[in-house]
């Protein structure tokens, strides 16, 4: 196969060693010179107008420096959807209304936490409760309480996809089938909790160390919200604690640390609790899901029919591209000929929901797979069967929404279908269920500035060969700084080891929209395999010269080797070339700029992975407790580049994407999330988690950098659906509404038992 | 034969179902209005949309648009 | 008001003043200055900021410091021996069984405490063992990969 040097070998993170020794630096982590240490006031109602708030008692206490609120603010309002204005409704700090349980209202700066929290208890905040909505079907008819001013019926927004002639098609089916299921919400549990140190100096500048997914996101966010110039913003960004989709828009602890930094003139840190973690960030969008089916009696799927209504909570959030992904991915990973998707956003008196790993596409798959289970058996076909019949393949054009190269999906079920026949018959009460899917590699769409996407990179060589790779992307734990070394390494024919990474501070690395949507294999992945190509040509135009070589293209560099191309035996040393060519530069080092933006390659994303995910669980009929027992994935990702990396983000995904359809959830009562601790929110703990297994597909996904793409947020998709279906060949029961607890199931054992 | 929005310029070349849908989809103010005007309540066709399948509420707006939005070809 | 604390953290002798209600994780970070123990929940139920007390893993957020007076505490940063890991910490490069890192402070502790105690544990044994500790990022199984190497034998120990 390939001979690539450094790509697809197993290798420690280039921040391993860091991070098993304790060393690695997190924001959690930073203390500055004259640090003073933050709280955030939060509304205990769903819903209350702001009358007054008596910050006196508060500032009187010794140890306290300042306490601000909504009125020491400039009023603006956020949202990552920069360019639509009234997309962008969050205050952060509430000055009129405080539209959940959880909202901020006022923030403290003192010496340290306990004198802060005091403070926190001694301000007083006169509020008129307003009558307020919780369910998005309640908050849509006539006569809701309005949650913002001027947004009729509570409608957020809405979203609308389609092609081909649904109704038409409806017509010609031989069987069709409508259902409704209900997705739950889910925390993301970041293990460090939303954090920030803002150090506003008396130049007017803005320092911020933050645990975050995109730093070129908060600094600009930061520029509109406090009314500076971006360049004057610096984020920075070492190790983060875990994102999944929570870190990419301006925080309350970032806002408010640095609310409180511009009074003072001095570093405030913020640290949210697990407790505000649960109850004042964001997290996943519920939805009530309507979904009608058309089939041929062969199993050929004519038409779908989509209709979503999702909880949006107080906020647009990301909650607005949820909406739009959930119907994209609800037509995958399916060539349906026709397909009608109509989104709702409603927005609610509870958290804001948003982005988590997955975008949409968790809720859709569960649904969409459970659904296709069922017409399966209906139809009396075999559920691989009609996978395949309906499967996307290779150079398949979704009509007028996306064009997909690279595809693996058959070669997938073909992976899975063995290991459905090498598991045989299975003991009674165990089920083994199914599920496909597809995931995109980074976002075309871009709301926030500019119309596309877009990441760049620098690289620089210096005088003793080794490289410094400056990038936007932020490693939050899926190890992007390890796989875009390894990039640059091969690319240029180093080693890993000569590579080092500046990345997520925007004050030395080149825009990047950052980690969200897995881009950033792809997206920086590209920018900075065309730094160092710019690189590597200009070693080459020199080691050309010297040696004497006619033209530039014959010469390659391997492992530390300048070689001819036709007789590699024939070369010079690596740092010989670069050490003569910065000589001849006059001591400039070698620098290198790249850029990728998907211009002109459909709506969603330029490369889409897929797989197949197999899980089978064992079901104890006396009290609708299960087991997952294994969960097995036969997936592909174009060229794997860190197989080490994309194994644990598998089994990282399985561990979220199963406790999802397995446990995870939150319950609310009038808009108060009743389980906000870990003590409480059930996740899976290692002795719930499953045996893993991974079936790797080939595939070269030619818009990627070395056939590369996709490979941590997709595999978020399968698993709740593929449990959904397990159970129900165990046992014979399907739950539509997640999680799919053990209560729920003894309640359909129990009413099948009647039937 | 195609049908016209009577607020806004989309045009269906399909159906009087298909712009009943394009009406309570768009769902801004306008759009609202008429179809309030017309004796329905647009929050209820919308909620109608969550809660019970086959398109009641598309269909009944259908009829109305079918003899108030033609255009001749 | 403030009590003399007396203990040993990684072999180095302290002597400090604490106020009855500081927790250990709080002297360990803040006074000692050993950040490498981290804080995911400050309530006993994720892990993170498991540490050995006298040899026993315990989790430092909800032990009082006072109560650790006379204690020796090893954290994450007292694993390797000078510039050497320690085999878990090794095995935990290998086998790729940290991601973001948060929880790995605190995963290394329990495991090497497990070691201490029972240095054949079963694969079960492992699961129980890191059972009190979340990771959100690498779905555990990897961890247990790790650990069964060391204890399989492949990694020896630093001299
Ligand atoms: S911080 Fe101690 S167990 Fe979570
Ligand atoms: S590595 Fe991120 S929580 Fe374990
Ligand atoms: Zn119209």
């Amino acid at each position: 196969m390939s001979d690539y040097s450094v790509i697809g070998k197993r290798v420690h993170n280039i921040d391993g060693t860091e991070k098993v020794t304790g060393s690695a630096k997190y924001t959690f982590d930073v203390v500055l010179p004259n640090m003073l240490y933050g709280k955030v006031l939060r509304s205990p109602h769903p819903h209350a107008k702001i009358l007054k708030i008596d910050t006196r008692r508060a500032k009187r206490l010794v140890g306290v420096k300042a306490v601000v609120t909504g009125k020491d603010t400039l009023g603006r309002k956020h949202g990552i959807w920069r360019r639509f204005p009234e997309l962008c409704d969050e205050e952060i700090l509430c000055r009129a209304k405080a539209r959940y349980i959880g909202d901020a209202v006022a923030a403290v700066a003192a010496i340290d936490e306990d004198t802060a929290e005091e403070a926190l208890d001694l301000i007083e905040v006169e509020y008129e409760p307003l009558p307020a909505v919780f369910d998005p079907m309640d908050a849509i008819k006539e006569g809701a309480p309005q949650i913002h001013e001027g947004v009729e019926l509570n409608i957020n927004v809405n979203r609308h996809i389609e092609w081909g002639d649904v109704d038409e098609a409806f017509e010609k089916c031989d069987y069709i089938r409508e259902d409704k299921f209900k997705c739950s919400s889910q925390a993301h549990v970041c293990m460090e909790t939303h954090d920030a140190v803002a150090s506003f100096g008396y130049n007017g500048k803005l320092e911020v160390w933050t645990s975050t997914q995109s730093s070129y996101y908060i600094q600009r966010l930061y520029a509109d919200m406090l009314d500076m110039n971006e360049s004057d913003i610096r984020v920075i960004n070492r190790h983060t604690g875990g994102g999944f989709g929570s870190k990419f828009e301006l925080d309350s602890a970032q806002f408010c640390a640095a609310i409180l930094s511009q009074k003072l003139c001095q570093p405030v840190k913020i640290v949210l609790t697990r407790e505000e973690e649960f109850t004042a960030t964001k997290r996943r969008t519920p939805m009530y899901y309507f979904l009608k089916l058309g089939a041929k009696k062969d199993g050929t799927m004519l038409a779908k029919e989509v209709r979503v209504i999702t909880e949006g909570g107080a906020y647009t959030a990301m909650g607005a591209t949820a909406l739009y992904l959930t119907g994209f991915f609800s037509s995958f990973p399916y060539k349906y000929p026709n397909y009608r998707y109509d989104g709702y956003r409603a927005y609610t008196n509870t958290a804001p929901t948003s982005a988590m790993r997955g975008f949409g596409a968790p809720q859709s798959t569960f649904v969409g797979e459970s659904q296709i289970d069922m017409m399966a058996e209906d139809l009396g076909i075999d559920p691989v069967e009609i996978r395949r019949k309906n499967g996307m393949t290779p150079d398949y054009e979704v009509p007028g929404q996306a064009f997909i190269q690279s595809c693996g999906l058959h070669q997938c079920l073909d992976k899975i279908d063995e290991h459905l026949k090498k598991r045989g018959k299975l003991p009674p009460n165990h089920g083994i269920g199914i599920a496909s899917y597809g995931f995109m590699s980074g976002g075309i769409f871009n709301w926030f500035n500019t119309p596309y996407a877009f990441s760049a990179a620098v690289v620089r060589i210096n005088i003793d060969g080794k490289v410094d790779v400056y990038t936007g992307a932020c490693d939050i734990g899926q190890g992007s700084n390890t796989t875009l070394a390894m990039i640059c390494a091969e690319e240029l024919g180093v080693r890993l080891e000569d590579i080092r990474v500046f990345s997520g501070d925007t004050g030395i690395c080149p825009p990047d929209l950052g980690a969200w949507g897995s881009r950033q294999t792809l997206m920086s992945g590209n920018a900075v395999k065309r730094a160092a190509a710019e690189c590597k040509q200009q070693l080459l135009e020199f080691a050309g010269a010297k040696m004497g070589v006619n033209i530039v293209y014959d010469l390659d560099i391997k492992d530390r080797w300048v070689h001819l191309v036709d007789r590699p035996e024939r070369g010079v040393s690596y740092f010989d070339i670069v050490k003569g060519a910065i000589r001849g530069k006059d001591g400039n080092a070698i620098m290198g700029r790249g850029y990728y933006t998907p211009h002109r390659k459909g709506m969603i994303s330029p490369a889409y992975s897929f797989g197949v995910q197999a899980a089978e669980v064992a079901v104890d009929v006396e009290t609708g407790r299960y087991k997952l027992l294994n969960v097995t994935t036969a997936h592909e990702s174009g060229t794997v580049i860190n197989p080490v990396g994309i194994e644990g983000q598998l089994e990282g995904a399985i561990m979220m994407a199963g406790g999802y359809g397995f446990c995870e959830d939150q319950p609310m009562d009038d808009g108060k999330i009743l389980n906000p601790s870990i003590a409480d929110y059930k996740l899976i703990r290692s002795l719930d988690m499953p045996e893993t297994e991974i079936l790797e597909i080939d595939t070269y996904e030619p818009e990627g950098p070395f056939g590369a793409k996709e490979a941590g947020e997709g595999l978020t998709n399968p698993t709740a659906g593929a449990i959904g279906n397990a159970i129900y060949k165990a046992v014979g029961v399907r739950i539509n509404d997640l999680p799919i607890t053990p209560e729920k199931v003894l309640k359909a054992l129990k009413e099948k038992e009647k039937q | 034969m195609s049908y016209h929005c009577p607020v806004c310029k989309k045009i269906s070349n399909k159906s009087a179902l298909d712009l009943a849908r394009h009406m309570i989809g768009r769902g801004d103010k306008v759009h609202r209005d008429w179809i309030n005007s017309k004796g329905f309540k647009y929050s209820e066709l919308l909620a109608l949309q969550f809660s019970s399948f086959g398109g009641e509420g598309f269909k009944s707006l259908a009829e109305v648009l079918e003899k108030e939005a033609k255009v001749k070809d | 008001m403030k009590k003399e604390l007396k203990l040993k953290v990684n072999g180095q002798p302290y002597e400090l003043f604490v106020k009855p209600k500081t927790l250990l994780v709080e002297v360990l970070r803040d006074l000692v200055g050993l950040t490498g123990t981290k804080r995911g929940c400050s309530s006993s139920s994720c892990g993170a900021c498991t540490v050995m007390l006298n040899g026993m893993s315990v989790k430092s957020c909800s032990v009082l410091a006072l109560q650790a007076n006379g204690a020796e505490v090893v954290t994450v940063e007292g694993l390797a021996k000078g510039n050497e890991l320690s085999p878990l910490q090794r095995a935990f490069l290998d086998h790729g069984s940290y991601q973001c890192g948060f929880c790995t402070p605190g995963m290394l502790m329990s495991t090497t405490a497990l070691l201490t105690e029972n240095p054949k544990p079963t694969k079960l044994e492992i699961k129980e063992g890191i059972d009190g500790n979340i990771c959100r990022c690498t779905g555990y199984n990897s961890i247990v990969r790790a650990v069964t190497a060391v204890v399989k034998g492949e990694y020896k120990e630093a001299k």
